[in-house]
């Protein structure tokens, strides 16, 4: 019994915005005489939209409305009825998210795109998602190995690294063919301010209005070259002659980890010109051939083995569109009529207040409510559990009935009811819970998901013969 | 040759081998004499997914990815052509577990503990248990009289427990399942009948007991053929009327429970919703599409 969920990556970049429609098959993989176990067996792209220039107002705002056009141009270029997909994303991406517009774009998109879309920003988060469009997070998978993702946008790379199919590090670093803009005469017209940093450390001439030399432009294209190998290395910049530059050009933050790694994935626009070499540097008005030349020669002197990816400028948005949706548990409880219900923030147990006895475990319960709305005015939270394998029914019903006395808070604000567990638990906890409230008392029990302190979920219109829900969590874990 | 003869062969060699053995008995303790704690490691203590005993493996990593999806013994390296004694040692241990799970009973504290009727097959003993299935199948005269007098007659739904070829399954995971049934059947309105337990049962005897108490639907928990795996697997079967003699292909089932499988507490609530479905569609086995 095979069903099908229809997702849409909506990726409004710095420079570009671009759609993917994707198709995510779900089937029951367990045998016919055991509990059902769905999972996503399968994912399709079912549509690539064109790559547009993102419409601007000024170079610092976007032009919600005509995004809005856009993207609805784009549903009726795919013949995609809003109401036909289930979920997706939304991303705005590089510098972009940093504009202060972003919300306002993410309002007018939220109703076009079905009722179970979520918007998110941030650059870790997007290089993680362009590592999944990319290849590089199932290649690290198939091959058991750790594989670092570069996605070369306009304004940002994004870098991501995976062990063995999971994200283990992100960072963000201002490297892109968008940072210095030329006109057609060949005079500078943009400079971004990290590059204004770097031209001044590096005393080239670089200043607005004026005739940009190559040489010049080439010297800050293979210093972010320079410093792409030097991460890559897992050196940390400890050869460039610059030994700045790196700081000079991260983000928001460096990576966390030093594993060296087997292979270097290249995605976004700037792979492409990686080995497009055809064109004049200028064809696009900026740095994208030069810096693309940059890379691909600095990369050519190194041992790190390079792989081209197999989605370049799409990764990002097929990551979205693919990979931010994944499914509860199978025997899960829920009361239909709140789903679907986004954004909940999470608190999680320790594992020892988890272990503890239930005088104790109330009271952890009880001090995490509370110091959650001390912090954050509101009381709608779900909280997070690890559980274990053999939970027996007695031990069951005394956790159901601390899980209702530690969060009366939430049951005072007739506020559902949202429990979360790592392990196969979901259902009979969601019984048991129930049978220490009121039978209409809403309650979600689901599990299969792990979450952490800090993270939201949004959890969707139940799928499979109402066996499962679509979960998206949407994690601080890389700090975006 | 007669068996006398058999026998007697057979414990000369024993004799022999013990002979033979002996010289290797004062090497056996390990332990050096003066510690009053010896700390020998649990046999069975680790999990086989975890176990992994190739010497520079290419890749370790991907190799201990590939084993979280079975319970296989793969990677466990070798002496020669044979088994290290280690991994000897816990195949063993695991097909002693696999036996006691047939050879022991459920204990009857347990039992009186959860409140249980306890009631029996036409089966007398284990080794009639094993070589005379048909026996297994009936509720002998003395549990029918019980049955008659303490038990709810014409239930909508009657659960039972059932030993069958593994004891320690129905010890590890009968309550819980049952008490996880019990409750999602309350949230849905259904009612239930008396809970019982039938020593030496085996699963058609299932028909014998709904047409004893004319249940609705009748449903089993019964200890699984234990394996290398698992002694504690435990299945769940159900039958909406069932008679004595009606095909196999009536019955749903619920099988692989146990903490690596389905989690009993998670079974029992999954269960509940099945037996619903039973109820209101009347049918229950391949006629009843999951």
């Amino acid at each position: 019994m095979k069903e099908s969920m229809i997702s849409v990556g909506i990726d409004i970049g710095t420079s570009t915005t671009q759609l993917v429609f994707c198709k995510m098959i779900i089937e029951n993989t367990a045998s016919a005489w055991t509990v059902p176990t769905v999972k996503i067996v399968d994912k399709e792209v079912l549509f690539r939209s064109d790559i547009y220039f993102t419409p601007l107002k000024s170079s610092d705002v976007i032009d919600a409305e005509a995004v809005k056009q856009l993207v609805l141009k784009i549903y009726e270029q795919a013949q995609m009825q809003p109401e036909a997909v289930d979920t997706g994303a939304v991303i705005i991406t590089g510098e972009t998210a940093r504009k202060e517009n972003a919300k306002e774009v993410l309002e007018m998109l939220s109703g076009l795109a079905g009722d179970f879309v979520v918007a998110t920003a941030g650059p870790d988060l997007e290089g993680i998602l362009a590592g999944k469009g990319s290849g590089a997070c199932a290649y690290s998978k198939a091959h058991s190995c750790t594989v670092m993702n570069f996605d070369i946008g306009g304004g940002t790379t994004n870098v991501a690294i995976y062990k063995n199919g999971d994200v283990i590090d992100a960072a963000c670093y201002d490297i892109g063919g968008r940072l210095i803009k030329v006109d057609k005469q060949g005079k500078i017209d943009y400079l971004s301010e990290k590059v204004k940093a770097l031209s001044a450390k590096m005393a080239l001439p670089l200043v607005i209005g004026q005739m940009a030399d190559v040489k010049d432009l080439k010297r800050i294209t293979d210093t972010m070259a320079e410093v792409m190998v030097s991460i890559a290395e897992r050196r940390n910049g400890a050869h460039i002659d610059l030994p700045s530059a790196q700081e000079i050009l991260i983000t928001n933050h460096d990576l966390k980890t030093f594993d060296p790694i087997e292979a270097v994935f290249f995605s976004g626009g700037v792979a492409d010109c990686m080995i497009e070499t055809t064109k004049p540097w200028h064809t696009y008005g900026d740095i994208g051939f030069l810096l693309g030349e940059s890379i691909r020669i600095a990369f050519e002197k190194t041992k790190v083995k390079a792989v081209h990816a197999d989605e370049t400028i799409r990764a990002t948005v097929i990551g979205a569109g693919t990979h931010t949706t994944d499914i509860s548990g199978s025997t899960i409880h829920y009361d239909r009529a709140l789903l679907p219900i986004q954004n909940i923030p999470i608190i999680r147990l320790t594992e020892l207040e988890e272990k503890s006895d239930s005088k104790a475990r109330v009271e952890a319960i009880t001090s995490r409510v509370k110091w959650f709305i001390s912090q954050s005015d509101q009381s709608l939270m779900a909280l997070s559990l690890r559980g274990h394998k053999s939970y027996g029914f007695d031990a069951l019903q005394a956790l159901a009935s601390d899980i209702v006395k530690g969060m009366r808070a939430v049951i005072e604000a007739k506020l559902p009811l949202i429990i979360l567990v790592d392990q196969d638990l979901a259902k009979s906890l969601g019984l048991s819970i129930r049978g220490n409230l009121s039978p209409e008392y809403p309650v979600i029990c689901i599990d299969s998901v792990s979450v952490d302190n800090g993270d939201y979920i949004d959890i969707g219109v139940p799928v499979a013969d109402g066996q499962v829900v679509p979960v998206i969590i949407k994690t601080l874990l890389f700090g975006y | 040759m007669n068996e006398t003869n058999l026998k007697s062969i057979i414990e000369q060699v024993i004799r022999e081998l013990n002979v033979a053995d002996e010289p290797s008995k004062a090497n056996v303790s390990a332990c050096p004499l003066n510690e009053t704690t010896c700390d020998v490691p649990e046999i069975t203590a680790y999990e086989m997914e975890n176990y992994f005993e190739v010497p520079s493996a290419e890749n370790k990593d991907a190799y201990l990815n590939y084993k979280k999806s079975t319970h296989a013994r793969v990677g466990i390296w070798r002496a020669g052509p044979r088994y290290t004694t280690q991994t000897m040692l816990r195949f063993r241990a695991d097909h002693a577990v696999a036996q006691d799970a047939v050879f022991t009973d459920v204990s009857d504290e347990l039992i009186e503990k959860y409140g249980w009727l306890k009631l029996q097959t036409a089966v007398t003993n284990k080794d009639e248990y094993l070589t005379r299935p048909d026996l297994g199948r009936i509720i002998d005269d003395e549990s029918i009289a019980l049955l008659k007098a303490k038990a709810k007659a014409s239930p909508r739904v009657q659960i039972y427990i059932s030993d069958g070829l593994s004891s320690t399954a129905i010890e590890a995971n009968g309550y819980d399942t049952y008490k996880a049934m019990e409750q999602g059947l309350k949230s849905h309105g259904i009612e239930v009948g008396t809970p019982f337990f039938v020593k030496y049962g085996r699963v058609p005897a299932m028909d014998h007991v709904s047409e004893l108490l004319g249940a609705e639907v009748t449903v089993i928990l019964i200890g699984e053929r234990p394996g290398l795996a698992t002694g504690e697997s435990m299945s769940c079967y159900m039958i909406y009327k069932g008679k004595v003699g009606n095909p196999e292909s009536l019955r749903t089932v619920v099988s692989n429970i146990h903490k690596n499988g389905t989690p009993a507490v998670e079974a029992g609530a999954h269960i509940a919703d099945i037996i619903k479905r039973i109820l209101s569609e009347q049918k229950s086995g391949v006629d009843l599409k999951l």
